[in-house]
């Protein structure tokens, strides 16, 4: 089984740091995440979360205990100024593929599982910590089943609104659930990084002038089978094998994409399906979009995929509507990606009349590849043909 | 009459030596030439390989013909001439 996950966030008004941080790593067979909110706001808080969530995440790997791991940060966080504190609040999460998960949470508000359109009542598990005795963890130890749901928040999200008219005491957890429910009933299938979006783009709403009165974040888990993906890239090395890869990529079970001009010219010739480049004027932009029957993306090679690169860097930017950013929607709303890279090189790339920013294809492949793993926690496999 | 083919190459070493700006031929060649040219863009015409080291890109074909480092004047003086 594969495990969905994402966050969204959004700063406190006026803030120019997240208070809120969110880690995440996919170890062999499980994922690890935690969000940690920060005491305060902007810098201060985005150091405290910072450190929380990094350690926690380090110690969860390792297989610490957690509550002599949380001893340990509580003690090595600087302390408030103001309120002359080390605090930061927390949820962490060990997931593993075959459904088993640990659930630690400490000041947090409860998360929310969802399974089948109703929302899952369970008992925690409470732990007091040694050193600071008005501190409770909560922990769980659930099973989770094929397209079962979780959701974590900041406080940011269940007291969003709060003080107006109409929410007194803000959204609170249920006004979430209502939400989340109905839009799993509108999109059963939506990915967590919409889910995530949405929670956000919801609390942001309650706000009064859309202005957060504290750091909102939301994380979403989606327990489901996995949606695989295909990406073509370069012709293969041995232009005698160019009909078993081209065969091989037809009969892939999943979604399709050809990066390379060269390379749709190799599909179309040895499947004999013709490939449609478009024209449009864009100059300086990059190559539109082409068309090739039963592939679900076709794009320029080396160009693209650089500016695929860039887009997937900075993921708090808006993605453009050209075909890198076509390529980066391709990406993220996989879960398992395989690319088959050709190992030919097109010598005129290497042409110094050509700007020195064209890319090696392998390179970028690669930088693709561990930015999909690393920050966007995707499976990724590489096979050099 | 049987019109003229016109395929700009988009691939990438094409792309960045000015075929992006070829684009702008799409417009162009209705305005001056009416319906008796046809013009597509190509994923890649394969020049720059076969070429190699002496190619001078962007390509672009017309009616099956080669035309090397291609700005959008010597592309219409082509057509011209075809016509």
């Amino acid at each position: 089984m594969f495990i969905d996950i994402d966050c969204a966030r959004q700063k406190k008004y006026s803030q120019n740091a997240y208070g809120d941080y969110f880690a995440s790593k996919r170890a062999p067979g499980r994922v690890i995440a935690v969000l940690s909110d920060g005491l305060g706001s902007g810098i201060k808080a985005n150091i405290l979360s910072c450190m929380t969530a990094t350690m926690l995440l380090k110690f969860i790997e390792a297989g610490a205990d957690i509550r002599k791991a949380c001893e340990i940060i509580l003690n090595s966080l600087p302390v408030c100024k103001v309120r002359k504190i080390s605090y930061s609040t927390f949820s962490a999460i060990d997931c593993a593929e075959d459904g088993t998960a640990r659930i630690v949470e400490e000041g947090n508000p409860k998360f929310i599982w969802i399974r089948g359109g109703n929302i899952l009542d369970f008992q925690p598990q409470t732990v007091a910590s040694k050193t600071f005795a008005d501190r409770q963890m909560r922990i769980y130890d659930i099973k989770l089943e094929i397209e079962d749901r979780l959701i974590f928040c900041s406080d940011g999200v269940t007291q969003a609104g709060l003080g107006s008219n109409g929410l007194k005491l803000g959204l609170r957890r249920d006004g979430v659930i209502g939400f989340i429910l109905r839009l799993l009933y509108d999109d059963p299938f939506i990915s967590s990084r919409d889910l995530s979006k949405s929670v956000v783009e919801f609390a942001l709403s309650a706000e009064s002038f859309r202005k957060a009165k504290d750091d909102i974040s939301a994380v979403s888990i989606y327990f489901r089978s996995p949606r695989k993906a295909l990406v073509f890239t370069g012709p293969p090395y041995h232009a005698e094998k160019d009909n078993e890869y081209a065969n091989a990529f037809k009969n892939f079970d999943g979604k399709k994409a050809i990066c390379g001009g060269t390379t749709a010219n190799v599909v179309s010739r040895e499947l004999n399906v013709p490939v449609r480049a478009k024209i449009s004027v864009n100059s300086g932009a990059l190559p539109s979009l082409m068309e090739m029957q039963g592939v679900d993306l076709v794009t320029e090679g080396v160009l693209t995929m650089t500016r695929a690169a860039q887009y997937l860097e900075d993921a708090e930017s808006a993605i453009s509507d050209d075909a890198a950013g076509q390529l980066v929607k391709f990406f993220l709303d996989s879960d398992c990606i395989d690319f088959m890279v050709g190992a030919k090189v097109n010598p005129s790339h290497y042409d110094p009349n050509l700007p020195v920013e064209l890319e090696i294809r392998k390179n970028i492949v690669k930088k693709i590849s561990k930015l999909l793993e690393e920050k966007h926690i995707k499976k990724v496999t590489l096979q050099y043909i | 009459m049987k019109k003229i083919d016109v395929k700009i190459c988009l691939g990438t070493s094409c792309y960045v030596m000015g075929s992006s700006y070829l684009q702008e031929l799409v417009d162009m060649i209705p305005l001056k030439f009416g319906d008796k040219v046809n013009i597509v863009g190509h994923n890649c015409l394969g020049e720059c390989v076969s070429r190699g080291e002496h190619g001078k890109p962007p390509y672009v074909q017309i009616d099956g013909e080669i035309v090397e480092s291609a700005t959008i004047e010597k592309v219409l003086e082509h057509i011209e001439k075809k016509l």
